[in-house]
């Protein structure tokens, strides 16, 4: 399912979601950790300023 | 023309006393700067004060991480050592992440030997592979090295301006592509 589009933090434009990938941790809890030893985080770069921005799924 | 310059930082990948890496990495730096419409710095992993009691995200450097964020491609300078790369190169690049997602990458190898890095090439394609940048196809080997500069870092033989030229056109096309795909097509 497509999750809600990110802004910007810095311009307030619309990002585009370009990447999901899993991102290694032995610190932090989650469900999705137990699955993929990881978070999926995604990943999003903004049309007007080129800023980027992450943030973990589920 | 693009509103925004590219910026390709090149990282010196080693923190070796006498390392003729230093030389290579500051031409190459020279050599991105002359091109329209990019932007530069030479990061040197030496100056990078992290810590070696831990690793990964962990010791993000706030400067490092936010040049990487910032970067549209990177160029690696990495010396050959006992057929591989610098420990801590690897130290250095495992400390960012989502920063280098679907962004180029090239490889420049130095040895003192006559293979010119290609080993610590071959060595470093799946790591830059699984950090999310993408590989382009064109290396820049120094061989040798010792005879490439002079005592004073002066570049002796002008073949690798070609050499360097030909790279780095290839770096920014690929480093172009992927800004547009990042930022116009989605996953």
């Amino acid at each position: 399912m497509q999750s809600a589009k990110m802004k910007c933090p810095y311009c307030g434009a619309e990002m585009n979601h370009h990447a999901d990938k899993v991102f290694p941790s032995e610190r932090s809890q989650g469900t999705a950790e137990t699955v993929f030893n990881g978070s999926i985080v995604e990943l999003h770069s903004c049309t007007v300023c080129g800023a980027r921005a992450a943030r973990v799924v589920g | 023309m693009q509103a925004r310059p590219l910026y390709i930082p090149v990282i010196l990948g080693t923190t070796r006393q006498g390392r003729m890496s230093s030389n290579v990495a500051k031409l190459v730096a020279e050599e991105v700067s002359k091109q329209a419409e990019v932007e530069t710095d030479l990061i040197d992993i030496a100056t990078l004060p992290l810590p070696t009691n831990d690793a990964g995200e962990a010791i993000k450097h706030v400067d490092f991480s936010s040049k990487m964020d910032r970067a549209d491609g990177l160029v690696v300078v990495a010396p050959e050592y006992n057929h591989g790369y610098s420990g801590l190169l690897k130290h250095v690049l495992d400390s960012c992440l989502k920063e280098y997602v679907h962004k180029a990458v090239g490889i420049v190898g130095v040895s003192a030997g006559p293979f010119g890095g290609a080993r610590v090439i071959q060595n470093l394609l799946p790591v830059m592979r699984e950090l999310g940048l993408v590989t382009i196809f064109w290396d820049v080997n120094f061989s040798t090295v010792q005879n490439v500069f002079d005592t004073g870092g002066k570049l002796l033989e002008a073949a690798y301006i070609r050499r360097i030229d030909k790279f780095l056109k290839e770096l920014i096309w690929m480093s172009r592509t992927l800004r547009y795909g990042r930022e116009n097509i989605s996953i």
